[in-house]
This record gives C-alpha cells, sequence and structure tokens, in this order.
C-alpha cells in the first residue's frame, strides 16, 4: 500500500477542529476542506477521518447530526460544541510553541 | 463531571451500538459516493473512478472497526462475540461433548459446593457476634455435663465460683462469660399455652454484654438477674422462636413456666443469633441463677466442685492470647491448689495437679461437639470432592482437546486471516468458562437439594441439625471460585495446543496430522492422572466401607432389636426428688410391663452412645493394680432392664423388687470388671465402693455378673462397667425402654396412654427404637462411607468415558494403518489385542502411579490426625488394608477394559478397502 506523506502526529484532531469552526460540515466535506486548504499538501488517507471524528464525538468537542446536502442526499453534518472551541485553542497553541522549538533548532543547526 | 459525562456518553453508545455502526458505515458509503461522483464530474471514467474512491478511502473494515473502538468498548464487543460463537459452537457443533462437560462439571461443583457449604457452617463460619477474633474459650470443649474431679490434666470444665474469680482478671478480659455445657432440653408453657418442648441455655449475666450482641426487641440479660440464686426470672428468646409465634411483640413481659418457676420474657435476640455452640439453637437463655429451677439436681452455684461450665472470654485489645493464657493458669493453679490442697500441701500433692491447666483457645468459632466431631469427616469428603472434580477437569480438557484438533483447521485459518494468538485463546478459554458456568449453575441447583441431604446423613437422631447447609454468599464466591479455577484448569492446555503456532501443516493436511502425536502424550498423561486419582478414591471408600461394615458387625453385647426408647421428661410431674418419685416410676414400670405385646420394659439412666457416668472404684479388700484403677461406667436401671437390652448374665442374679430403698445396696458387674479384680475367682458377694474413699468401701454388695456390652460407642474397647437399681438411687429417668413383639406404632400409643393416665405431667417427647439409636452412633462413619463410595464410582465413571473418549478417537485418527495391517493379514482379534493392549498399558500406569500415592495419602492422614478419630473412621483396617487396595485396583482395570471394549472392537471391524480408500 503507497503511503502517502505524513501528518504530524496529533494533528488531525486539530485540523478537523479547525475546518468546523466554519460551520456544521459532513465528513466528506472536511476531508475536502482540508485538502483543499493545504494546497494538497496534506492528503490523510481519507477513511481516518472517521475514527477521529468518534474520539471527538466521544471527548464532547463535536456533535452530529443527520441532515440534507444541498443535493438532496442524506449525510451526517458535524459542529463543533463549546468545548471543543476551548480544546481547538488549547490544540492550537500547544502546536504553535512546538512549531516555534523546532523552528528554533532548525535554525541553529 | 467531565469523565462522567464522557463515561455516559459511551454508555449511550453502547445501548445504540447497532445504530451507531450503521450511522458510521452510511457515513462512509456516502464519502465514497462523494468522492466517485466528484472523479466522475472531473472526466474519469465510472469504473476508474469508484476503483479510486475506494483506495483512497483506504481500508474500510479496518477503520469502521477503528471507529467503533474509539468507544472503548472493544474487550466487551469482543466478549459477547465470543460468548455468541462459544454456545453456537457448543450447541450446535458438539451437543454431546458439552451435554457430557456440563453434566460431569455438574456433579463435580456441586459436590464441593454441598460439602462446603457443611464445612463451612461447621468449620469456619465464625460467630454471628461482635469482634468474635478477641474472644477465647477455656478449654477445648470436649467435656459436656458435670464432674466433680480434681483438675490434673487439660481442663474442660467449671464451675460458678471459679467463674467469679476469672471474670475479676479485668486487667486480661474486658469480659468473661459461662454458659451451662448441658442445653436444657424440658417442657414449659408460654403464656399458659400448651407444654411444649423447651430448649433454654443456662449463661451468666453477662453473656450478651460479652459476646456483644444486642437484643431486637426489649432488653438481653444483665449482672442483676445473675446476681444471686433465684433471682433472675426473666428470659430471653431467640428469634426463630419469636418467628414460630409469629413475630408478635406483644410477647414481651408474659410468662414462660418451666418447672415450677415463672419466667418474664424481657426481650428478642437478633436474627441468626444461636449463642455459642454450633449444632445447637435454643429458644431461651435463662440466667444461671436459676440453674436448680430449671434443672434440679443441678445446683452449683455455690459449690466450687460443681464443675460444668463453659468459660468465654473477650480479650482486653492488645493483649495476646499466649499472655492471657499464663496469666489464667497462674490464677487456675492457684484455685485448684486452695481448693484441694489446704495450706500445707506436701510436695506429692503438688505432683498430683502439676498437670492442671486451661488451654486457651480462640473462640471465634464458638464450641462444638459437632466440629470435633465433623471435622474430619467433613474434611475427609472435601478432599474426595476435590480430587472428583479434579478429574471433571481432566476428562474434559481430554474432550476439548480432541475437539482442539478436530478444529485445527477453523483455528488455523483464522489465524492465517489475522486473528492474533491472544484473542483466539481468550475465545477458547470463553467457550471453557460458559461450560464451567452452566456447570456451575446445575451444580448450585444440585447442591441446594444435596447440602440438606448431607446434613440428615451426618445428623444424630435428635433429628436434622438446626444449622443451614443451604448455599449463602460465601458459599457462592467458593463456587464461583472453583467455577474460574476449573475453566481455567481444563481450557488452558488445550486453548494453547490448539493455537500452537505451526499452522502450516494444519492448513495443509487439514486434519492436524502433525500435532496428534503430541497431543496424544498430553490426554494420554491426563488419563494415567485420572486413573492413578481415581484409584486413590476408591482404594480410600474401600477402607471407608470396610470400616463401617466392621463396626456394623461388631458384638453389641446386647440386642437392639425390638426395642424402643421413650425419652421423658419427669420433672414436669412436679415430684421432689424422694421416694414420691420412685412410686411414680413403680407405677409406670408396673403398667407398661403389663401392656400387651411389651415382653419388658425399665428405666435407664443410658441407653447407648448417650454419654456417661463414670468413676474410679475400690474393691474392698482388693489391691489397685493398673488394671483395675481404670474409671468404671456406671448405669441405674430397672428390674427388667437385663431382659430389655438382651444383655445375658453370666452368674448370679438380676435386681429384684426386694432390692428396695431400705434392703442392702446391690450391683451387678460386668465380665471385664469381674475378670479385672478377680481373675481367678467369682465376683459375687464381694463389696465395693464408687471413687477413693477408704470410708465407703463396703457400700455395694455384687450380686450378679453380666456379659459385656457397648456402652458409649460400637468402636470402643471393653470397658469395666457396673448396674445400679434405681429402687436405690432416686433420679429422674429420661430414657424408657421397651422390648416389645408386634407392632411397635400400636406399643409407641399404648406407652404413651399409659403414662399419661399415671401423670400427664410427665411428657414423652420422642420415640426412637435402639436400632435407630446404634445407626445414629456411626453416623459420620456412615456419611463418609456412603458418600465416598458414591463419589469414587461417579469418578470412576469419568474415568471411563474418558478412557473411552481417548480411545474412539484414537481409533478413528489409526483407522487406515489398521487397515494396512489388515491387508497384510493381521485378524480382528490381533487388531482388538493391539488396541485393548495399549488401554490396559495406560490404566497399569495409572495403577503404577496411583497405588504408592493411594497407601502414602492414607498413612499420611492415619499418622497426621487424631489416633481417635482413626480409630473411629478406620475402625479394624489398616490403611494398608490389601483387600480394599486389590479390590480398588481390579475394579480399576475391569472399568478399563469394558471402556476400550467398543473402541476395539470397531478396530476390528474396519474394513481394509474402505480404509485404504478413504485415504
Amino acid at each position: 500500500m503507497a503511503r502517502k506523506p505524513d501528518l504530524l502526529p496529533g494533528t488531525l484532531d486539530m485540523l478537523i477542529l479547525q475546518t468546523l469552526t466554519r460551520g456544521a460540515i459532513h465528513g466528506y466535506g472536511i476531508a475536502a476542506a482540508i485538502k483543499r486548504a493545504s494546497d494538497d499538501v496534506l492528503t490523510v488517507e481519507e477513511g481516518s477521518l472517521y475514527p477521529a471524528l468518534q474520539r471527538l464525538l466521544l471527548q464532547g468537542w463535536v456533535k452530529a447530526e443527520w441532515k440534507m446536502t444541498g443535493t438532496n442526499r442524506r449525510a451526517r453534518f458535524y459542529t463543533l460544541t463549546a468545548a471543543g472551541r476551548k480544546q481547538l485553542g488549547l490544540e492550537v497553541s500547544e502546536f504553535e510553541q512546538m512549531i516555534a522549538a523546532i523552528t528554533r533548532v532548525l535554525a541553529d543547526a | 463531571m467531565n469523565r462522567l459525562t464522557r463515561f455516559f456518553r459511551r454508555l449511550v453508545f453502547l445501548v445504540r451500538r447497532d445504530q451507531a455502526s450503521r450511522d458510521i458505515e452510511e457515513e462512509m458509503a456516502f464519502h465514497r459516493a462523494q468522492t466517485e461522483r466528484d472523479l466522475t464530474a472531473e472526466g474519469m471514467p465510472p469504473r476508474e473512478a469508484r476503483q479510486a474512491a475506494v483506495r483512497q478511502f483506504g481500508n474500510e473494515a479496518r477503520l469502521r472497526d477503528q471507529s467503533r473502538d474509539a468507544w472503548g468498548w472493544q474487550p466487551v464487543e469482543h466478549l459477547l462475540q465470543d460468548v455468541g460463537f462459544g454456545l453456537r459452537t457448543m450447541l450446535r457443533r458438539s451437543p454431546m461433548l458439552t451435554l457430557v462437560a456440563v453434566l460431569s462439571l455438574a456433579l463435580g461443583i456441586g459436590a464441593n459446593t454441598a460439602i462446603f457449604s457443611l464445612l463451612d457452617v461447621i468449620l469456619l463460619r465464625s460467630l454471628p457476634v461482635a469482634a468474635p477474633q478477641q474472644l477465647v474459650v477455656f478449654g477445648k470443649g470436649l467435656w459436656a455435663g458435670s464432674t466433680d474431679g480434681m483438675p490434673n490434666r487439660s481442663w474442660q470444665l467449671f464451675s460458678y465460683p471459679w467463674y467469679r474469680q476469672f471474670a475479676q482478671k479485668t486487667d486480661i478480659f474486658s469480659g468473661v462469660t459461662a454458659v451451662d455445657s448441658i442445653e436444657f432440653g424440658t417442657h414449659g408453657t408460654f403464656a399458659a399455652g400448651p407444654r411444649q418442648l423447651v430448649r433454654a441455655d443456662l449463661v451468666s449475666g453477662s453473656f450478651f454484654s460479652v459476646l456483644g450482641v444486642q437484643s431486637i426487641l426489649g432488653r438481653t440479660l444483665n449482672e442483676n438477674d445473675d446476681r444471686a440464686p433465684g433471682a433472675g426470672l426473666v428470659a430471653v428468646a431467640s428469634y426463630a422462636w419469636w418467628t414460630r409465634q409469629g413475630r408478635d411483640p406483644s410477647v414481651l413481659g408474659k410468662t414462660l413456666r418451666i418447672e415450677n418457676a415463672n419466667y418474664t420474657l424481657i426481650g428478642i435476640a437478633p436474627p441468626g443469633f444461636f449463642g455459642v455452640t454450633v449444632g445447637q439453637a435454643p429458644d431461651f437463655w435463662i440466667p444461671l441463677s436459676m440453674e436448680k429451677d430449671v434443672s434440679p439436681g443441678w445446683n452449683g452455684l455455690e459449690d466450687p466442685d460443681f464443675q460444668s461450665l463453659y468459660l468465654i472470654a473477650r480479650l482486653r485489645p492488645g493483649i495476646a492470647i499466649a499472655q492471657a493464657g499464663a496469666a489464667t493458669n497462674t490464677l487456675f493453679r492457684q484455685i485448684v491448689r486452695t481448693q484441694y490442697l489446704g495450706a500445707n500441701p506436701t510436695p506429692k500433692d503438688l505432683e498430683k495437679i502439676q498437670h492442671a491447666q486451661i488451654d486457651l483457645m480462640p473462640g471465634a468459632r464458638g464450641l462444638s461437639q459437632l466440629r470435633l466431631e465433623m471435622s474430619l469427616p467433613l474434611e475427609i469428603l472435601m478432599t474426595v470432592v476435590g480430587l472428583v472434580l479434579l478429574i471433571a477437569c481432566a476428562n474434559i480438557a481430554n474432550l476439548l482437546l480432541a475437539r482442539g484438533a478436530a478444529r485445527a483447521r477453523e483455528i488455523a485459518v483464522r489465524m492465517a486471516l489475522g486473528a492474533s494468538r491472544s484473542r483466539i485463546v481468550t475465545q477458547l478459554l470463553t467457550e471453557s468458562a460458559l461450560l464451567a458456568m452452566a456447570g456451575a449453575a446445575l451444580g448450585l441447583a444440585l447442591a441446594w437439594k444435596a447440602g440438606d441431604l448431607f446434613l440428615r446423613l451426618a445428623s444424630g437422631q435428635n433429628g436434622p441439625l438446626p444449622i443451614s447447609a443451604t448455599p449463602d454468599l460465601r458459599v457462592l464466591l467458593f463456587t464461583l471460585g472453583i467455577t474460574l479455577a476449573t475453566a481455567l484448569l481444563f481450557g488452558l492446555a488445550p486453548a494453547l495446543r490448539a493455537t500452537r503456532p505451526s499452522l502450516a501443516p494444519s492448513l495443509k493436511e487439514g486434519r492436524g496430522f502433525a500435532s496428534a502425536s503430541a497431543r496424544n502424550r498430553l490426554g494420554r498423561g491426563l488419563i494415567v492422572t485420572q486413573i492413578a486419582l481415581s484409584l486413590v478414591l476408591l482404594a480410600g471408600a474401600g477402607l471407608f466401607v470396610r470400616s463401617l461394615v466392621k463396626i456394623s458387625s461388631v458384638d453389641m453385647g446386647f440386642d437392639p432389636r425390638n426395642v424402643l426408647t421413650f425419652f421423658l421428661d419427669e420433672y414436669g410431674a412436679g415430684l421432689p426428688q424422694d421416694a414420691r418419685l420412685n412410686q411414680l416410676q413403680q407405677a409406670i414400670e408396673d403398667r407398661v410391663q403389663a401392656l400387651p405385646g411389651v415382653r419388658a420394659a425399665s428405666f435407664s439412666m443410658f441407653t447407648f452412645n448417650q454419654g456417661e457416668w463414670s468413676d474410679s472404684l475400690t474393691m474392698d479388700g482388693i489391691p489397685r493394680t493398673p488394671q483395675n484403677s481404670q474409671d468404671v461406667l456406671y448405669n441405674v436401671v430397672g428390674t427388667q432392664f437385663f431382659s430389655t437390652f438382651g444383655i445375658p448374665l453370666v452368674a448370679g442374679r438380676v435386681f429384684s423388687l426386694h432390692d428396695g430403698p431400705h434392703a442392702p445396696a446391690v450391683a451387678i458387674v460386668n465380665e471385664t470388671l469381674a475378670r479385672r479384680f478377680f481373675p481367678n475367682g467369682s465376683a459375687i458377694g464381694h463389696r465395693f465402693g464408687l471413687g477413693n474413699d477408704p470410708a465407703h468401701v463396703s457400700d455395694f454388695t455384687i450380686v450378679g455378673v453380666a456379659r459385656d456390652a457397648k456402652y458409649v460407642s460400637l468402636a470402643e474397647t471393653p470397658h469395666m462397667a457396673a448396674y445400679f437399681p434405681w429402687q436405690q438411687r432416686v433420679q429422674y429417668f429420661s430414657n424408657l425402654n421397651v422390648r416389645y413383639s408386634g407392632d411397635p406404632a400400636s406399643i409407641t400409643a399404648a406407652v404413651r396412654k399409659a403414662i399419661d393416665q399415671i401423670n400427664p405431667g410427665v411428657m414423652v417427647s420422642n420415640v426412637a427404637s435402639l436400632e435407630e439409636q446404634v445407626d445414629a452412633s456411626i453416623g459420620s462413619q456412615q456419611l463418609i462411607a456412603q458418600l465416598s463410595a458414591l463419589f469414587s464410582l461417579l469418578a470412576t465413571f469419568l474415568v471411563c468415558i474418558g478412557l473411552y473418549g481417548l480411545m474412539s478417537y484414537a481409533v478413528a485418527r489409526r483407522t487406515s494403518e489398521i487397515g494396512v495391517r489388515m491387508a497384510l493379514g493381521a485378524g480382528r482379534a490381533a487388531v482388538q489385542w493391539m488396541v485393548l493392549r495399549e488401554i490396559l498399558f495406560l490404566a497399569a500406569l495409572g495403577l503404577a502411579i496411583g497405588i504408592p500415592v493411594a497407601l502414602l495419602g492414607l498413612n499420611l492422614v492415619a499418622k497426621l490426625e487424631d489416633p481417635h478419630l482413626i480409630a473411629r473412621i478406620l475402625f479394624g483396617v489398616s490403611p494398608n488394608d490389601p483387600f480394599a487396595l486389590a479390590a480398588a485396583a481390579l475394579l480399576m482395570l475391569t472399568v478399563a477394559a469394558f471402556a476400550g471394549y467398543f473402541p476395539a472392537r470397531r478396530a476390528s471391524r474396519i474394513d481394509p478397502i474402505i480404509a485404504l480408500r478413504d485415504e
């Protein structure tokens, strides 16, 4: 099985949460948005989105609801909860700290 | 909070996990459909678009599992799957195996549970009192009744004045209580109702406070109730008695009348409280201050010589039992010395009491004659049923091994498809656990019934023991424990074997050829073990049965057939202990003797196995020898006693009505006594006295010599004994013995009626034949012999099934080999012998291991345990009894040959053509 460029571990949850700040989106939409926003650099094994979504549901960071799409098909839409928004802030700041640290190390080398 | 809501969400998921799975599936399908649509819209051909969508999405099955597993219910889901799968395999694919396994487990677990619940209630359970581990008992509770002997060894009974002295040791004990060693069975009336049997324990005023037991209604006894003789006209009732009265709260303050005293009911004890003696269930507790009123003749409140009490104390916190023991013994020696030796004892006097001591024993489990009697039998039976369960486990392990081989292909396929070994082992163990639980459920149902049955078997002549052998929580935990242990025991080896990572050959062969020989080695090992274990059981059971046969056929010296004993309570007649009582007894004997169908009738102090009155005896003019210094067993009887009991007289005469209260005191002795005192002459006409008092050596004149009989137990060695006529010793009797011909029921009715007509106050509480009394005396021997025989036969049957299964499997596997042999000219007989030879080899191996193990085990038990107990249980047989061993070995070989016969016959009927074509 050909491996795609790796996502930084632990970042998938953050990307999903970030994507959902724009409103209710279904799984396919989330995958497409991440792909689009990163200019296809961050390609995920698309299906791995779903275990991640279940984890977020368990944590109570997102909510899911079946709705009709614009093309009149049933899809499961996810929305961010208040707890999810807080978690996103936390993860983003942690991520930024880490990136800053990595950047410093790389600059030193 | 957060954790709680998360847990709640997980629960919701678990409840609607089917819906959740469908949701995940649907959104994944939507995702792929959407990808496919977009790709098609970009101009990709539909087929490629579909493939690309699947590729981009990833391994859907795995992702679906991961999505579900995110919720953390994976172990539970696996368990549910395993259970479902296990049930399907067990019920559909191998129902016979399942049935055999469940039934043998049910028997094994049921037997263990039943015996354990008896063991628990009699041997293990603590008294339902506060902090029972702080309680200590003075002595081991070995004796019951009363004695006036001078303590000169480990002492068991204590007088009331001594109790008061021990109670003052408040630096060691936070409290001391005294309980009469006899549970008084008497008759009384409550609230002017009908006369009923009343069982009462006489206890010190400190009884309830020392035990830390509070009444649930009213108050308990206190020191004021026990202050002076006759002061405590109060009674506390047991919860069981109160329940029989309909739990009416208004019973408090009402009157319980026993003999001529009226007791006010002041309180009800809590449920489950039965006092301190396991196996007894008194209805009332009455202060010791009323001893004389409850039981005329018992008058020990001010008499330091009258030793009839058990003492129980509560240790002060921080005091060790050894420390308390030392202090107790110091005081005890002081008491004994002051009381028996006077101010200036000689060194010789001191020597007499140097062995006087009190063994302070832990008292958490209370006192129990029952425990003393039943502990060895119960321990033996527990071992027996434990071995039976082991055999059942080995059997099931063997069956599972065979099935594991049959399922080798299925397991190999699953492992090739990526199932981990631990996952499959877990699944196989789940099946074992299911088997075990089904067996346990059935076993518990069995135990529920069997517990009571065993209890009845173990109970003596006084009817079922008042203890509950119904499994309780502790017993259920025990059962759960052994169930899981057995599941592991019989499941683990087959599971590990079945999943051994050599799967390639299994896949290729499909029949598990490669592992077959190894499997068989384990299987044979199990069978050999089973044979050895069940030989041990058979040999043990053989010994017990032989011992029972021997003890039952022992010469009793009396004829127990056609004799009824009426147990009566003469106190109710309200007569004092003088000539008036004698007249009543004479009237009863005369009237009963005259009844049609009655051949002889007599009161007696004892019948058989009822206890003893023993003391030494001094014969006028005959010096003491070691042989004649032993204690003599005394009995007080009527003129027709010897004809009633069928004890022949060998010299002299029996008692007659001329031996009245004013005639010279006479006695009849037994042959052993006559021989020990007069080895060369006749005993008739000689005089003796009780005890050692030189002033009384000519109190009684011997007028007759009777044949020896058994007095206390069938296993006893010959004892010296002497009988006195009751006309010359006024006392209350509780046994009236009647030798009859004809129908015992009509005799019973006629005797009851006669007694009632003479004095309606005399209550007949129970009637038992002398044969029943003899039987009851060997109740524990019967229990061991019957149950060990039953269980060892059960074990042998299990081995039989195991052997049959193993050999059938072996024959099936060797079909083609046997076919070749037969094609090459081997005859049917030769083939049959080939199979049988193997079985006999296994059996011989089992015997070779089992016989030394049995000998070793039985000798070890005989050596470790109390020789007196062993002598009763192994009566007249040695642990090395060749007969029992030979019979066990022979039975085992026969059973093995029988189990092997059918597979052998099947092997000999194999058609070589078909067998070879099969290959």
